[in-house]
């Protein structure tokens, strides 16, 4: 008895781990750059959150994704709302995507996902440069597109592995 | 056509408005949000502000605690790459030191009469205190270059309080919550110090560029500026952002500077940096005010400021009796070792005269053999016998120069 109990309870942490590992990267801000590698970094969270909104995971919670933003907003020192726009941009762009979408493609999807940050890092930098008058080097903003793009398909192979273990 | 305009808008209309069974709130209730929460972060209300700061006070600590491993595997990396560099590292250290505690004294002096007529001309005793803060998360984000420290309102840090590693300036706090603060560092883009440049004497402002190193910018007349390699670049005060006299930086290889663009090598290094100094600043009014020392609670003497004037004058005054006891203290050292010295040189001179005796008492030995040896060989033709009646008498001088040469000569 204890026994199914506990593996209950370990099923049940395995299911919540993308949001755990939400939380965390936020917190965190995992992204090696005290690697001090010149203009090299990515954004975790864009990949997480636009791999399972796409695939609809039912513990990816709209509602937790928009407090995971608020979180980065904290941490990274930008103007609140900023991050949670943008993670709810993705949501938004993964559900229209899956809506139009009968038959996925990686690929495809890996491009997609190339548009859509592309336009939120857009919609980012000038909110930050008219609005809050923030001064930002653009260069960076592309770079970090641009890894995370690379980066995705990478972190994609990993995450079906997850998904696998779930469905099984 | 129409239809798939039709397929369109009812993806997008899906997209935005239709909730999964998990979910609670729709998209586009969630993107309202987040627009409106954006609009309040930008107006500056009570209510919000404080909402803020409890949100930044959970979030800096769960931070903290979240990033513990990673920061445990960071700081593995730099101590594993610091080990490397540790014995130039610890050269260049003792040589820097030793260069510093000289200077240590005059920079003392120049503090104290920096302070007094910092005094006289704003008319207020200024008295900083630094506070030790530790930095609880520094994520090194490749847009914006800030420290969280575990200081805040509590411990009277405020906007502006300027923050240093060591006696180098980092930044300044541009947010302050009850228990911690986000201090914007030097390297940000949007950070921007008023500079004095040594030796050249120039005024100038320098501007973060994201990485651990600014850039000068605003010099009137650019290309008729020379400067030189190493030249000092240290806060001038203007505008009463930074406190006069930090110092920044160095100017970094001007030799590659061929556009005009002079970049400055920050003293500190912004990614290695574990604690801070936070200096917060007291400014107490000294026309107005008057109010009892607590030194001189006992005698019950107020503060004017004549008194403040003349404590200034004594600490001076003490400075300069340290001053002359150090001297002192040297000079005796020195006598001491001029006492020992002249010990030596007397000794020195002892056993030169006593090598000098024995020399002498060697040649003198050397001769007396020499004589032995030749009165065996010529001996008999010296000496005055019954056959040699023109000889001399043994022991007598005549004989000694008979025998030394080699006979009688006739």
């Amino acid at each position: 008895m204890v026994k199914i109990s506990s593996r209950n309870s370990l099923n049940r942490f395995y299911s919540w781990l993308p949001i755990a590992l939400l939380i965390v990267s936020v917190l965190n801000e995992f992204d090696f750059n005290y690697l001090k590698l010149d203009y090299f970094s990515f954004n975790f969270p864009f990949i997480l959150i636009f791999f399972f909104t796409l695939k609809d995971f039912k513990h990816f919670d709209y509602l937790i994704v928009f407090l995971a933003g608020l979180i980065n907003d904290t941490v990274v020192g930008l103007p609140l709302g900023i991050s949670s726009l943008s993670y709810i941009l993705i949501c938004i762009a993964t559900s229209y995507f899956r809506n139009i979408t009968i038959r996925p493609n990686q690929i495809k999807d890996w491009f997609y996902f190339l548009f859509i940050i592309s336009l939120i890092n857009s919609i980012n930098y000038t909110i930050l440069t008219l609005f809050f008058s923030y001064t930002l080097v653009l260069m960076d903003y592309l770079v970090n597109t641009f890894f995370t793009f690379l980066f995705y398909i990478i972190f994609v192979s990993i995450f079906k592995f997850y998904l696998k273990g779930v469905n099984d | 056509m129409a239809s798939s305009r039709d397929d369109f808008i009812i993806a997008i209309r899906s997209a935005f408005l239709k909730k999964s069974t998990q979910q609670k709130f729709s998209l586009l209730t969630l993107v309202f949000v987040s627009i409106f929460i954006i609009l309040l972060s930008s107006l500056d209300f009570k209510v919000i502000r404080y909402l803020k700061i409890g949100i930044n006070e959970i979030v800096y600590r769960s931070s903290f605690v979240v990033s513990i491993p990673e920061n445990f595997i960071k700081n593995t990396f730099i101590e594993i790459t610091d080990y490397s560099t540790f014995f130039n590292d610890y050269k260049k250290n003792k040589r820097e030191l030793s260069q510093l505690k000289s200077s240590n004294i005059s920079s003392e002096i120049i503090e104290f009469e920096n302070k007094e007529l910092k005094e006289l001309i704003n008319n207020y005793i200024s008295s900083s205190d630094k506070i030790l803060a530790k930095i609880i998360v520094d994520h090194d984000s490749p847009f914006l270059k800030s420290i969280i420290i575990n200081k805040g309102s509590k411990d009277n840090v405020k906007i502006g309080t300027n923050v240093y590693d060591q006696s180098y300036l980092v930044g300044r706090v541009i947010e302050v919550n009850y228990k911690t603060s986000r201090v914007l560092l030097l390297s940000d883009l949007n950070s921007n110090i008023p500079v004095s440049i040594v030796p050249q004497n120039i005024q100038a402002i320098v501007t973060g560029t994201g990485d651990n190193y600014g850039e000068i910018k605003y010099i009137k007349d650019i290309s008729s500026v020379k400067f030189e390699d190493e030249s000092i670049v240290y806060t001038s005060g203007t505008g009463a952002i930074f406190k006069s006299g930090k110092p920044i930086g160095k100017i970094k290889n001007i030799e590659d500077q061929s556009d005009n663009k002079f970049l400055v090598e920050f003293f500190s290094d912004f990614s290695q940096l574990k604690y801070v100094f936070a200096e917060v600043t007291i400014n107490t009014e000294i026309e107005n005010k008057i109010e009892i020392d607590q030194d001189n609670n006992q005698n019950n003497i107020p503060i004017t400021p004549m008194s403040s004037k003349i404590k200034i004058l004594e600490d001076e005054l003490k400075i300069i009796e340290d001053i002359n006891l150090k001297f002192k203290g040297e000079n005796d050292y020195l006598k001491m070792k001029v006492n020992d010295l002249n010990n030596q040189i007397s000794n020195f001179k002892n056993e030169i005269s006593s090598q000098n005796e024995k020399i002498a008492q060697f040649d003198l030995d050397k001769k007396e053999t020499e004589f032995l040896k030749m009165n065996l060989y010529y001996g008999h033709k010296c000496r005055r016998s019954f056959f040699n009646t023109k000889g001399f008498t043994v022991g007598s001088d005549e004989y000694r120069n008979c025998v030394l040469n080699k006979g009688r000569k006739n």
